[in-house]
């Protein structure tokens, strides 16, 4: 759960983000941004997952439930997938279930990206990018 | 230890006194010792138990083990989370013990208590149920899709008569034709209707399931306090729905949150409301499709019409009136082998117990609707996703359609002074 009082102290609107990064390919691509010291904001909380054909809309919902502001899902390039096919399959999931995140207008909410093991920048560009993007959206709970 | 028959812990887990607890007494009853105390043991339900025929499941020896003070072993083997919630045992039972009741309390208490928690065994990953509670949240704002309504079909957020459309726009996402429940529905009502037909962009769910499957009563409450208010304010008198669940909920279960419900709104099932509007001649059947063909046809009752209704007002004979008049357009209705209150479960209650062994009992079920007709109609829609499910999996079912009421009439029925111009999309 998160905590309601966190984001009231430093009146500044701290977003928390849910990132899932797969194994191969974006969890590397986040270590390598690390590494290199690419600055981008302390608003994701990384779930490693093997693929992300892995992370089912359930995960998804589940963290809108408890009060996620925003949800990232990141994976191999199309093609790059360690086990062939589950970013594809990841990618036709999320375009069906992003009808299901509409209904709730939480399709703003959402992104599914590819970030490969060599792009550490891109990946610091897209979490600058995305968490700019929820910090002007606002906060999901209502406090 | 923790146990299910214990009344006094729980007072202290919900101890404060609010309106929400005031709710949940209506719905919720701690003594299960009491309820279970009328039991005599004549086994009549495990006979008759529709999960006993595919795995080891007997109500009378449950209900006997936690009266003799055994209750721990039926918790440790979870065997509470497999009941279907079908109801056939009350059907047969001599003393009127509601098992279905006492096992959705108990979820809720096992639940309260935190001894078990089901939710990853959930079908789909429990996908629909959390959505359910999404909708009970305030934070939530929904605005449905309404490009299902057919062109011409004049809807409005005030009016009369409200088409409650449920949770289909949801189903959609993995069964793709699931709104064309909705748009036969809403077809047929505004051919019949002068006024425009409520249609509510924010409709939210009945709660149905986190009543009876998940045992989230809390999350219930909430939907059910939503609903009312929202249905209050369209100014509907009359509500619509073509879901077997949403029915029995707003029919049996709003009630007992809210005294006034049933007098505020007067709920229907499709069948119900062509089956009055039949009897005031306003519709008629027709066949569209000129031939001699006979078409063999079956009903699959679902469970929230037949037994989860009180006994004089069950929706069954009104359907096989309209199905039996049907013969003069061709349309040969014919009974499964269980029908009625007898009829089989589809298996799936609420997204709880998707497994090999509810599977038997919805191939057991296609068996029966193969052997005598090539159409299988049922009025629940998720009777209808569960049945197509297994469908796709088998050859030897290929022949029969499963339809939903709605969309099985919509082509047949003839409207005798429509008064517009509804088309289909
Ligand atoms: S049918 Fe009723 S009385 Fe008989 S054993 Fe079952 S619950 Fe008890
Ligand atoms: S509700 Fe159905 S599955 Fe559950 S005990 Fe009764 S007959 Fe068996
Ligand atoms: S029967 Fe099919 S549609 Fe129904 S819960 Fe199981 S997998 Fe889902
Ligand atoms: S392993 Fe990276 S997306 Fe499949």
């Amino acid at each position: 759960m998160i905590s309601k009082e966190k984001k009231v102290k430093n009146k500044e609107f701290h977003p928390n983000i849910l990132c899932f990064c797969c194994n191969w390919c974006s969890y590397a691509g986040a270590d390598l941004a690390g590494v290199s010291r690419f600055q981008y904001p302390p608003t994701i909380r990384i779930v490693r997952v093997m693929c992300s054909g892995r992370v089912d809309p359930a995960f998804i919902l589940e963290a809108f439930k408890d009060g996620i502001d925003g949800v990232i899902v990141t994976g191999c390039h199309i093609g790059d997938c360690h086990y062939l096919k589950g970013n594809e399959f990841a990618r036709d999931r999320f375009e069906r279930f992003r009808e299901v995140l509409k209904i709730f207008n939480l399709d703003k909410r959402f992104r599914l990206e590819w970030v490969s093991a060599s792009e550490g920048k891109r990946f610091a560009e897209v979490i600058t990018e995305f968490t700019n993007k929820i910090k002007k959206l606002g906060p999901l709970q209502a406090i | 230890m923790n146990l299910i028959t214990e009344i006094e812990n729980l007072k202290k887990v919900k101890q404060e006194e609010n309106d929400s607890n005031l709710y949940l007494r209506k719905i919720y009853e701690p003594d299960l010792i009491n309820l279970l105390k009328k039991c005599y043991q004549c086994a009549r339900c495990s006979g008759v138990c529709q999960i006993s025929k595919v795995q080891k499941f007997t109500p009378s020896r449950i209900i006997q083990m936690i009266l003799e003070g055994f209750e721990d072993e039926i918790i440790n083997s979870q065997v509470l989370w497999d009941c279907l919630m079908c109801n056939s045992c009350l059907e047969h039972c001599p003393k009127d013990i509601n098992f279905a009741d006492i096992v959705r309390i108990a979820r809720y208490k096992m639940r309260l208590k935190d001894i078990q928690n089901p939710d990853r065994s959930i079908a789909h990953k429990g996908i629909y149920p959390l959505m359910s509670e999404m909708m009970s949240q305030d934070n939530m704002e929904i605005e449905r899709p309404l490009d299902w309504i057919p062109k011409g079909c004049k809807t409005s957020d005030k009016g009369n008569i409200l088409y409650y459309v449920g949770c289909l726009p949801f189903f959609n996402y993995e069964f793709e034709d699931s709104l064309s429940i909705a748009e036969s529905t809403l077809k047929i009502i505004c051919q019949l209707e002068k006024d425009p037909v409520v249609i509510l962009k924010d409709e939210i769910c009945c709660g149905h399931d986190l009543y009876w499957g998940q045992a989230k009563f809390e999350s219930f409450i909430e939907l059910a306090k939503k609903n009312v208010k929202r249905f209050e304010e369209t100014g509907a008198t009359t509500i619509v729905t073509a879901c077997a669940e949403c029915y029995r909920t707003f029919k049996i279960d709003y009630p007992k949150l809210f005294e006034e419900f049933n007098k505020k709104f007067e709920v229907k099932h499709i069948i119900e409301y062509i089956f009055d509007k039949w009897k005031q001649g306003k519709v008629l059947f027709k066949n569209p499709n000129k031939s001699d063909e006979v078409i063999p046809f079956t009903y699959h009752d679902p469970c929230r019409l037949s037994r989860f209704l009180p006994k004089d007002n069950k929706i069954i004979e009104e359907v096989r009136e309209i199905f039996k008049h049907l013969k003069i357009i061709g349309y040969n209705f014919k009974e499964m082998e269980h029908n009625k209150e007898n009829s089989y479960c589809c298996g799936v209650n609420s997204w709880m117990n998707c497994n090999e062994r509810s599977k038997a009992l919805r191939y057991k079920r296609l068996l029966e609707a193969k052997a005598v007709g090539t159409k299988m109609i049922t009025s629940c829609p998720k009777c209808r996703m569960h049945l197509n499910c297994l469908k796709k999996d088998y050859e030897d079912f290929s022949s029969i359609e499963i339809l939903d009421f709605s969309e099985f009439l919509v082509d047949l029925i003839k409207i005798i002074e429509p008064n517009k111009n509804v088309e289909g999309k």
